[in-house]
């Protein structure tokens, strides 16, 4: 959450609320002289000391209303805080008011005795309206951050399924694919067809373009499954998908093609790389609240690729970082003989 | 035609290799003498069965097929078969005679068999390769170096070369605790390697930056390079200019 305040990020409503003070105080002087003949130096003292006074401690108000959230926070908290911090604040204010009076008005003794207890009531009508002004604030800039955050959300899902029709048609997937397809039609045309519709299966998921962030999590297993299956007929005993998923992961919900760049990632650095079998594994369970998605495989290090972490990686963890605001749900491990990332996907 | 071309298939794919058989199989004249899945497996049956043409996938595991090529002894004609459209020009570079799409037709395949066989018509059974490798500018630099030290092959990370010595037609690649000898020029790895990295300090030696631990002045206007394991490497005058230019001294 941003406690910063409004009047520092976001420098034009402080412009604005010195603006309306300064209007307010000119008003306030004027009329007390034209219509009640008061002295426009006393008027002006009596204003800075009182009005005026609350317009420089109340904007201490907006951190009060950030303890205290409409949202987060029961009914009783609320008002019990406000209550508290309003007769704090309202002491405060009177007891430097009554300091500036003391210094500067010509009258101190009577306007004390006279004006002290209507401004106890004073105090706390401008706390309120205070509190209904900073809960608007926050609530607008809570609103535009989410309107912020869904664009940018859907600038990564647009990303992803570029990303991941991308590597569908690039050489090394489209093209060796085919390759087989051309190859298994003259050797085994039962399996050149499978492969063709498996083919076209994976590509109209990529298509669909939803604008859903959301899947169940069978479907997108399903998706990537096929993706192995695919570079299985490519790749043969090379490659070894296992799977090893508890049934109560499967209505988990999980954002919309995120795993395809882990596999993609499996295969370019661990299978493309080696010449003796590579386990692919993934391993799916819940805990607690979290569906925990493990995926690893086995690579060997010693033929060198730069590796850093690549825009597929990237994307999953700008995804994450917006979906649940949580930095830390992907997990990144390297030993030099496995790589593993591991997900953990909030579940509400 | 009189005699067959013998030819070894390098494909790491046993379906794109299946696929390739039996194309091969009803074209007459091709004799397929051998099958690698690998680099390791290519360049041991290239050198050993002196092959005229070998098919040859680029993207494989262990070494590619452009590293394959460098540790030749024997240079057959070559037909590189890939799905990557990119590396048709170095390919060419690589004086190979043809090179296929994958997925390619049996037309397309017949074309570059005829391409082949009017090559060793006018050429012979070896190519020139090797000759035209040597000084091939490059997009991107190097990140690992292929050697073969008698049957062995090494890849060597490009960061684990300490400096370079060069030795007439070969050169001497000095890592921690080995060397290796490799037949490149001196010029090919001046550029192929990263300038910001390796710098150029005389015509036999090419230096890498972190493994330099001091430069000395030893006479008027000349230098010498000491290594951190106190290798002393002579420093020539366009050499201390390239030291400067990296070093920023």
């Amino acid at each position: 959450m941003d406690f910063k305040h409004p009047f520092i990020s976001w420098p034009r409503l402080a412009i604005y609320y010195v603006l309306f003070w300064v209007f307010a105080a000119v008003v306030n002087i004027l009329l007390r002289w034209i219509a009640y003949d008061i002295p426009p130096g006393t008027a002006t003292v009596e204003f800075f000391a009182m009005p005026f006074m609350f317009a420089i401690i109340g904007t201490s108000i907006w951190y009060v209303i950030k303890f205290s959230t409409l949202e987060n926070n029961s009914v009783f908290r609320i008002i019990i805080s406000h209550v508290i911090a309003a007769s704090i604040i309202v002491l405060i204010w009177l007891y430097f008011g009554v300091v500036f009076i003391k210094l500067l008005h010509p009258e101190p003794e009577a306007y004390i005795d006279n004006r002290i207890p209507i401004n106890i009531f004073m105090g706390y009508a401008f706390y309120m309206m205070y509190i209904v002004f900073f809960y608007a604030v926050n609530y607008y800039q809570g609103f535009k951050e989410k309107l912020r955050n869904e664009g940018k959300l859907k600038g990564l899902i647009k990303e992803a399924e570029l990303h991941a029709l991308k590597s569908q048609i690039n050489p090394h997937f489209l093209f060796n694919s085919l390759n087989s397809i051309s190859s298994l039609t003259m050797s085994d045309p039962f399996k050149a067809q499978e492969m063709v519709i498996n083919l076209s299966s994976l590509m109209r998921y990529s298509l669909k373009h939803d604008q859903i962030d959301k899947v169940p999590f069978h479907e997108e297993l399903k998706n990537n499954r096929l993706y192995l299956q695919i570079e299985k007929v490519r790749f043969g005993n090379k490659l070894n998908p296992l799977f090893e998923v508890d049934e109560d992961c499967l209505e988990a919900q999980i954002p919309n093609m995120i795993l395809q760049p882990l596999y993609e990632n499996a295969i370019k650095y661990g299978v493309y790389e080696a010449t003796e079998p590579v386990d692919v594994v993934t391993r799916c369970k819940m805990k607690g609240n979290m569906l925990e998605v493990v995926i690893y495989n086995n690579y060997d290090s010693s033929v060198r690729s730069k590796r850093g972490e690549g825009i597929g990686l990237r994307n999953i963890r700008d995804r994450l970082q917006i979906i649940y605001n949580n930095p830390l749900l992907m997990k990144v491990e390297d030993n030099k003989t496995d790589f593993k990332v591991t997900l953990a996907i909030p579940q509400n | 035609m009189s005699e067959k071309i013998r030819t070894i298939i390098v494909e790491d794919e046993e379906l794109a290799r299946n696929l390739l058989k039996s194309f091969l199989k009803e074209v007459e004249n091709i004799e397929v003498v051998a099958e690698c899945e690998n680099g390791f497996e290519g360049v041991k049956m290239i050198n050993e069965l002196k092959p005229d043409l070998v098919f040859l996938d680029i993207q494989m595991p262990k070494i590619t097929g452009f590293e394959m090529l460098e540790l030749l002894e024997h240079k057959p004609h070559i037909i590189f078969a890939t799905a990557y459209d990119q590396y048709a020009l170095k390919a060419f570079e690589y004086n190979a005679a043809d090179y296929l799409l994958k997925p390619y037709s049996k037309v397309r395949l017949n074309e570059a068999i005829e391409k082949v066989a009017e090559r060793i018509k006018s050429e012979g059974t070896e190519s020139e390769v090797a000759d035209k490798v040597s000084n091939y500018p490059r997009e991107e630099y190097l990140d690992r170096i292929v050697v073969k030290d008698r049957h062995k092959i090494n890849i060597i990370p490009a960061d684990e070369v300490r400096y370079i010595e060069s030795m007439d037609d070969y050169v001497m690649i000095y890592t921690t605790g080995s060397r290796h000898m490799k037949q490149k020029t001196m010029k090919y790895f001046e550029s192929a390697l990263d300038p910001n990295n390796f710098i150029r300090i005389h015509r036999s030696y090419i230096v890498k930056v972190e493994e330099i631990n001091e430069i000395q002045q030893y006479e008027k206007e000349s230098y010498i390079v000491i290594l951190h394991d106190k290798t002393k490497l002579k420093v020539s005058k366009t050499g201390y200019k390239n030291l400067k230019e990296v070093l920023n001294f």
